[in-house]
């Protein structure tokens, strides 16, 4: 009832509004708009006119392979974020406030430090005489290291880390609209906690799921530094090949083509979420 | 000792240093409509969430027919419950909100289906089966509430203020509602509220909560016409009390002096009192009569105000120690001439009056 009250509010300053988003359309069109037209008529036009560069790219089985393992690595990021982030955003939705924002400082100030340091932070930990390795090997858990870098598993680790934020803050705002008595009132229906997890709590939450879901999923396509880093040469992603493509192979039609790929998938999927969920859910997070 | 069906032993729930119940206990018939009325952090609610299992009490101890609850977990107390708030489902229809219980116990399809068709039809709710809640009134929310709560034939139903956020309106057409479904269903239930109207409304006995303790527990009548102690007369009904000098007590009828020096004999007294102690003198509005009748006191006061309430006026008089007093009587016993201001004795039956410590 208040949405309405508020949306009753807000028409009547529209008009006023759309005045004050000029700059930031000048911004978006000079600055993204017309690349994204410029790409799109090199991928086509570069060496050559015509589609050859979607040919090479879709027909080839090797860029294949970059699209699948791109795919695979984006979705594997986005479920295991989705597990360790949500146990994390129900804590923090239930916990006293004041510990809840000292936790949330904590999460932010991650965002805050530097990617690369991040990164190389976790190859410090992964590689095979890094941390981890010693520790399981010396607690006599593992006889030889494990291969935790320049492979899926480093990659999934240090993405999952850098993209738990994302997950957390929408999911968060979603569990802290679930009012807690719900689930009380479910347990005294009978419902065990796990029952009452199923039943109740994950529908619940499925709109700040797919909300951080298809941010971290998304960010996770075209990721660069940590894929770059921590991956191996045998599972390159797309953002890496397009690099590749642009500073060392100086073919700007191929890159442009795949760049031009990823932001149409990227669309498609907002599109498809929208239809999904709904536009009001995604945006509001609840 | 013949076992009672729900059984409250001696109930203790402190947090750190707080003690927010002390050493309740109290048995309950199968059947009853018993009520937890008090303001708030009186225990009340806490007792309710001790037999709820939200919260293990400190001591004491919860026995359903004999058996203790306190190790069962709240999933499995099979135990119906209305909550303050609007707790029903929000991404399930009306239906599958009173089908959740009977879904999570498995019970065959044929079986909800019947069941929440009677549901439904007991809180008259049968045309918004396939709503949503949020499309629906707060008193039909929990109208849909109660019927989840009492879908699987709970031997209890706790209520924890559930009329709290209802207009006054809505809130009485409820009650009436619960009347008529404890008098179908013959469920136990426990009511939790801070309305005394709403508790002497709907409740078989009432169990008055201070401080975590029970002041007073009997129906609505015992409380409101023999109230045990001075805390229970100001909570239940409205009361005046008066400054006065206890003189003697023979067989429980006590002589006394009011402030203005009037001696008056054949109160009620409630505990013992030494010669000169103070006391209060305690007089329900409806109490006062403007007309003199036999063995009646009298006390001369001057009238401030006089409303006009339909049924009854409401008279704001002074007494001569310069006390403020409430007194109601029905409107054909005044005359609107005698709304003006003026000085004149007011009347009330000894019997009716209450004497309690200062």
């Amino acid at each position: 009832m208040s949405v309405e009250a508020q949306q009753g509010i807000a028409t009547p300053r529209i008009p006023a509004g759309l005045g004050g988003l000029l700059p930031a359309l000048i911004l978006i069109g000079l600055f993204f708009v017309v690349p994204v037209l410029t790409l799109l008529l090199r991928s086509v036009t570069d060496p050559a006119p015509g589609l050859q560069n979607y040919a090479a790219l879709l027909g080839d089985g090797t860029y294949a392979r970059v699209f699948f393992n791109t795919f695979l690595v984006a979705a594997v990021v986005t479920i295991v974020t989705v597990l360790v982030a949500f146990p994390v955003a129900w804590m923090l939705a239930i916990m006293p406030p004041a510990l809840a924002s000292i936790l949330f400082g904590i999460i932010i100030l991650s965002m805050w430090t530097n990617l690369l340091t991040r990164t190389y932070a976790w190859m410090v930990l992964l590689q095979r005489t890094g941390v981890i390795n010693r520790a399981l090997m010396g607690a006599g858990i593992i006889d030889q290291p494990l291969p935790l870098i320049n492979n899926l598993t480093g990659v999934t680790i240090g993405m999952v880390y850098i993209m738990l934020p994302f997950m957390i803050l929408p999911l968060v705002g979603t569990l802290r609209a679930i009012d807690p008595m719900t689930l009380r009132a479910a347990a005294l229906c009978g419902a065990s906690p796990l029952a009452a997890f199923r039943r109740i709590l994950l529908p619940l939450s499925l709109p700040g799921i797919a909300a951080g879901g298809l941010m971290v999923f998304v960010m996770s396509l075209g990721y660069f530094v940590t894929p770059a880093l921590l991956g191996g040469t045998s599972n390159m992603m797309l953002a890496e090949m397009i690099a590749q493509m642009i500073q060392s192979l100086l073919n700007w039609g191929l890159g442009s083509a795949a760049a031009f790929i990823l932001l149409v998938v990227t669309m498609a999927l907002y599109a498809l979420q929208l239809r999904l969920v709904g536009s009001k859910r995604v945006a509001g997070g609840a | 000792m013949t076992q009672s069906f729900l059984s409250i032993r001696k109930l203790r729930k402190a947090f750190g240093a707080f003690t927010a119940v002390h050493d309740v206990t109290l048995d309950i018939p199968k059947g009853e409509f018993l009520t937890f009325l008090g303001p708030s952090g009186s225990g009340k609610s806490t007792t309710l969430y001790a037999i709820a299992g939200f919260q293990d009490p400190t001591a004491g101890d919860v026995l359903l027919q004999g058996k203790s609850l306190l190790s069962v977990p709240s999933h499995k107390r099979n135990i119906g419950m209305v909550f303050q708030r609007y707790t029903l489902f929000p991404h399930l229809s009306v239906a599958e909100n009173v089908a959740f219980p009977l879904r999570v116990r498995r019970r065959p399809d044929a079986e909800v289906k019947r069941k929440v068709a009677d549901m439904l039809a007991l809180v008259r709710l049968e045309n918004f089966a396939e709503r949503l809640p949020t499309a629906l009134s707060g008193g039909q929310q929990q109208r849909v509430a109660l019927a989840r709560a009492l879908a699987y034939d709970p031997p209890i139903l706790l209520m924890d203020e559930p009329l709290s956020a209802l207009d006054k309106k809505l809130r009485e057409e409820i009650q009436a509602e619960i009347r008529r479904i404890h008098r179908e269903t013959g469920v136990t239930i426990l009511y939790v509220t801070h309305d005394q109207e709403e508790a002497l409304h709907l409740s078989d006995r009432i169990a008055l909560f201070r401080d975590g303790r029970i002041e007073q527990i009997g129906t609505g009548e015992d409380l409101y016409l023999r109230p045990a102690t001075d805390f229970v007369a100001g909570f239940i009904g409205n009361s005046n009390f008066l400054a006065a000098e206890h003189l003697e007590t023979v067989g429980g009828a006590s002589t006394i002096r009011l402030a203005d020096g009037a001696l008056v004999s054949g109160i009620n007294a409630n505990g013992s009192f030494a010669r000169g102690q103070k006391t209060r003198l305690m007089i329900r509005p409806e109490a006062f009569r403007l007309e003199r009748s036999p063995n009646s006191a009298e006390l001369v006061v001057e009238i401030v105000d006089v409303a006009f309430y339909g049924e009854r006026r409401r008279i704001v008089a002074r007494t001569s120690a310069g006390q403020e007093i409430d007194i109601r009587p029905t409107s054909s016993a005044l005359a609107a001439q005698d709304v003006a201001t003026c000085r004149r004795p007011v009347f009330f039956d000894p019997g009716a009056a209450f004497l309690f410590p200062a």
